[in-house]
């Protein structure tokens, strides 16, 4: 079953992962700390530039990809303001009750989760993992037993999606009398679980043997890279656009708010 | 040449004068396990006191393994190899054969050198030598890579020797070519890769150890006949010079090109040791008794079956000893239970006039009517999302068919098959016992009048107990008792009786199958698909499955069977379904003897199992459909057949 589609690359794909998955990480704790719903506002669009631009992925499909996270935004935002707490009453009914604090805070909330969804979205579309493992190992010397089985384990999911997809049909066939509620939830997991797991276990323990036959010694010893990642000007272009963007947010949020609040906390 | 025999067919052949019943459990077995050993124990000092031993030394030993011993962990484990000894001399090809469970791939594996290193099994051996450069291919194409493109997969395994990053490129294209397997560029999905593709795909990237000797664990085991062809092809061009070791179960094409064949029994000893000519000629017996597939095994089944019966022609069969043992072999392949039973080839003949079928027959005796079709498709096609992928028009399924459906991996079998259960999506129109489209929405409508087995019968058995899956589909409205009654019938006629405690994952191979038709059976349907049923099965386990569903077939179930083995095409179905681009196409001649030839005609006829292509069969049956031009022109067969048909015998599964 193919899970992976076609698409354009950019410059994007060209980063480092390592550096990728640095930055991002880094972005992550700043948006942690980031308490201003304005600063906030114009990471998240910071964030989301990049990725609509430069994933290489065509738009429909990005919004299909990015559908998920704009549930979350709508959840998480919309949540935190009809329940969070506040002074400031502009709307009561029943359970519901938005108050101005609760209001912006729920925005803020928003953002967020949308700056960290748009980060992380643009990392994997833009990231093979051959190329994240590669370079984990090159450059930050991650031990190849590790990235090696990350890597065959990626291999797998094609698989288990399929053999998931004939075990439904099997199970739709088989039919049978099946309890309902918890019980009948448990039934269902275990007959999934169960065939599904057996066969996992022995397929990596027929591919740990394809691995070891091919002369892959989990100790140490000297190896080579079929791919080399090291830092290249996507690099620079990546790191100044980061950069650029957050100290521009910060300023033109601080400066020229949007939104008639400083801070949330 | 004198190297041939290093090894420890002295064993086999010793007599056992030694009395060292320390461990004897039986008395027979033990006396020839003492005799083996008593000779490997002579062999041993031999070997271990002259490393360069006379004569037979001129030749490097590749692999040795002296005294070997080794168990699976685990209390109840056995011992899978008792102080065994085997020398594999520099640039030989040699074939273990052997039943299943009897551990030719973990040898092989001891051989070379993956047994204890990268597979952790405790293991005790005075000497083991290992290749110095072994390289693998294995049997399942999926589980063989661990990057997703062609060349990264190669680069792995360049990688993991150190090869300097500028020459990888090189040395992916030169391993490719000699793999046979042209890609346009090596940067190809895996993925996108035929299975046949794939295991040359793992042929190449053994080739990139530079092996010096080639252990080869069932590699075409999952192919479909063209695949097998290419990925022998492909070894066979790069294996001269070197060391060959291969596992494997489809040896039609191989036998030829082995030095040695090592043949071992089912408690992992080493029965016989030899040039395969001397294997195939005097080991007959014992490797019909274990079920393992050699050349011309369907003739002595077939002979075997004729001597049984009486029939007077079944010694006539030059070279085949196995109406000899046809008795012996009686005890080994569960055989079904019908008395009646001609065995595959008598089946249609004996059907008619048998002892299962008269208790009904008299009214049908006049004009058999022409019975209803059981399954029915009129411009129909299967789809894969919105694509059609398999078109079938004006087709027909009668009871009493067993339809063989053929065609090359991805022409749309399965899809045809999943369509018709409505597990995938279909157009056009199709009846299923009559029932119309609007009775047929779900699978579970469809499941309950047509039964479906998966290729991997693991994904159908859903509970904890052989009885509990029996039980598992059957009608909500049966009694207990009643229930119980089902299983037992059931338990009985799919030779699983004994086995009802068991877990399922716990049956052999076999026995998981015969369980998944039989529970897939439950609810007494006529009309069985099959996805490959004797997909992985040695021989014993091929000749029962078939013998069930001829069995089956006979009380007038209709069979729709996918296989890629045109032996039984040719032995056991009665018509033939070819799909090819994505179009399913009755051929004209059906591919088993008319009922109306004599018992014998098929037997004695082919000599090998699937060595010829299958256009190369049809002259030679067009003698018999010349005689009963009625077989072939129509579905329903000959008088006699649908004579059988129209009846249902009290085996019959009833709704």
């Amino acid at each position: 079953m193919n899970l992976s589609f076609p698409y354009r690359e950019t410059w994007l794909h060209r980063v480092n992962p390592t550096h990728k998955l640095a930055v991002s990480a880094l972005l992550f704790l700043l948006v942690l700390l980031t308490h201003d719903p304005n600063v906030m506002l114009l990471l998240a669009v910071a964030a989301l530039l990049p990725l609509a631009l430069f994933s290489g992925h065509p738009p429909l499909r990005l919004l299909l990809y990015a559908s998920p996270f704009l549930l979350l935004f709508v959840s998480s935002a919309s949540g935190m303001m009809m329940f969070g707490s506040g002074e400031t009453v502009w709307f009561q009914y029943g359970l519901i009750r938005i108050t101005e604090e609760s209001f912006y805070r729920g925005l803020h909330l928003g953002f967020r989760s949308l700056q960290v969804a748009a980060v992380g979205l643009a990392f994997a579309l833009t990231t093979r993992p051959v190329a994240l493992f590669y370079s984990l190992m090159q450059q930050l010397q991650l031990p190849a037993r590790y990235a090696y089985s990350f890597l065959a384990a990626f291999n797998m999911l094609p698989l288990l999606a399929e053999e998931f997809v004939t075990l439904r049909q099997a199970l739709q066939i088989r039919g049978g009398r099946r309890p309902r509620g918890l019980r009948g939830l448990y039934e269902r997991l275990r007959m999934y679980a169960i065939p599904l797991l057996a066969q996992c276990i022995r397929r990596a323990h027929r591919t740990a043997a394809a691995m070891g036959a091919k002369r892959f010694a989990s100790g140490a010893g000297a190896r080579t890279f079929y791919y080399r990642y090291r830092l290249s000007a996507a690099d620079a272009g990546y790191a100044l656009y980061v950069l650029a963007s957050t100290l521009l947010a910060w300023q033109l949020g601080q400066h020229w708010p949007l939104l008639p609040v400083k801070s949330v906390v | 040449m004198a190297e041939r025999m290093s090894g420890l067919n002295r064993g086999a052949a010793a007599p056992g004068n030694e009395a060292e019943s320390g461990n004897a459990e039986e008395s027979g077995k033990a006396a020839s396990q003492d005799a083996e050993r008593a000779a490997a124990g002579s062999l041993r000092t031999e070997a271990a006191g002259a490393p360069a031993r006379s004569g037979a030394a001129a030749v490097p030993v590749a692999a040795e393994a002296i005294g070997l011993r080794l168990k699976y962990p685990g209390e109840e484990a056995p011992l899978l190899f008792r102080d065994l000894d085997v020398t594999i001399r520099r640039g030989e090809k040699v074939l273990l054969l052997g039943p299943s469970g009897c551990g030719k791939s973990t040898l092989l594996q001891v051989l070379g050198g993956l047994v204890p290193s990268a597979i952790p099994i405790p293991l005790k051996a005075e000497r083991l030598v290992v290749p110095e450069r072994p390289g693998y291919v294995f049997q399942d194409p999926e589980a063989q890579f661990c990057m997703p493109y062609a060349d990264e997969e190669i680069a792995f395994a360049l990688e993991n020797q150190a090869v300097p990053r500028e020459q990888m490129p090189e040395r992916i294209a030169a391993c490719l070519e000699q793999a046979g397997l042209e890609l346009p560029d090596p940067h190809t999905a895996v993925s996108e890769l035929s299975q046949g593709m794939k295991q040359r795909l793992a042929v190449a990237s053994m080739l990139a150890v530079d092996p010096d000797a080639l252990l080869l664990d069932e590699p075409t085991a999952l192919l479909d006949p063209e695949g097998t062809a290419q990925v022998w092809d492909a070894l066979r061009r790069i294996w001269d010079g070197r060391t060959v070791l291969i596992v494997e179960h489809k040896i039609d094409l191989i036998a030829g090109d082995m030095d040695r064949i090592l043949l071992f029994s089912p408690d992992g000893r080493l029965e016989a040791d030899g040039p395969p000519e001397e294997i195939f000629r005097d080991c007959r017996a014992q490797l019909r008794r274990y079920g393992v597939w050699y050349p011309g095994f369907w003739d002595d089944e077939a002979a075997a079956k004729a001597g049984r019966f009486g029939s007077t022609d079944g010694g006539a069969h030059a070279g085949a000893a196995a109406p000899l043992d046809a008795a012996d072999e009686t005890h080994v392949l569960p055989h079904a239970p019908v008395p009646a039973g001609g065995g595959t080839l008598l089946a249609a003949a004996a059907a008619a006039p048998g002892a299962d079928a008269s208790a009904a027959a008299a009214p049908a005796a006049g004009t058999p009517p022409l019975p209803a079709p059981l399954l029915e498709l009129d411009g129909f096609a299967g789809m894969r999302g919105r694509e059609v992928k398999v078109r079938a028009d004006r087709l027909s399924v009668c009871a009493g068919d067993w339809i063989a459906v053929t065609g090359a991996n991805g022409a749309g079998k399965s899809t045809l098959l999943l369509a018709i259960m409505r597990l995938v999506r279909s157009e056009g129109r199709m009846r299923l016992l009559g029932a119309p489209e609007a009775r047929l929405r779900k699978p579970r409508q469809a499941a309950e009048l047509a039964a479906y087995c998966f290729q991997n019968p693991e994904f159908q058995l859903v509970t904890d107990s052989v009885a509990e899956e029996l039980a598992f589909s059957m009608p909500e409205r049966l009694s207990p008792p009643e229930r119980d009654g089902r299983v037992r019938t059931l338990l009985e006629r799919f030779a699983l009786a004994g086995l009802e405690r068991r877990h399922p994952y716990q049956l052999s191979m076999g026995q998981k199958r015969r369980l998944s038709v039989a529970s897939a059976m439950a609810c007494g349907q006529r009309l069985l698909l099959l996805d490959e049923p004797t997909f992985g099965l040695d021989a014993a386990g091929t000749v029962s499955m078939m013998e069930q569903l001829e069995e089956l077939r006979r009380s007038g179930c209709a069979i729709l069977m996918v296989t890629h083995d045109d032996e039984l095409v040719r032995r056991f179905a009665t018509r033939r379904w070819q799909v090819e681009q994505g179009v399913v196409r009755e051929l004209p001649a059906p591919a088993r003897p008319a009922p109306s030839s004599p018992p014998d005609d098929g037997a004695s006829r082919r000599p090998g199992r699937g060595a010829a292509p299958a256009s190369d069969h049809k002259p030679d049956y067009e003698p018999d459909y010349g005689a009963d031009p009625a077989a072939e022109a129509s579905p329903t067969g000959s008088p006699e057949a649908a004579l059988a048909r129209s009846v249902l015998p009290k085996g019959a599964p009833t709704r």
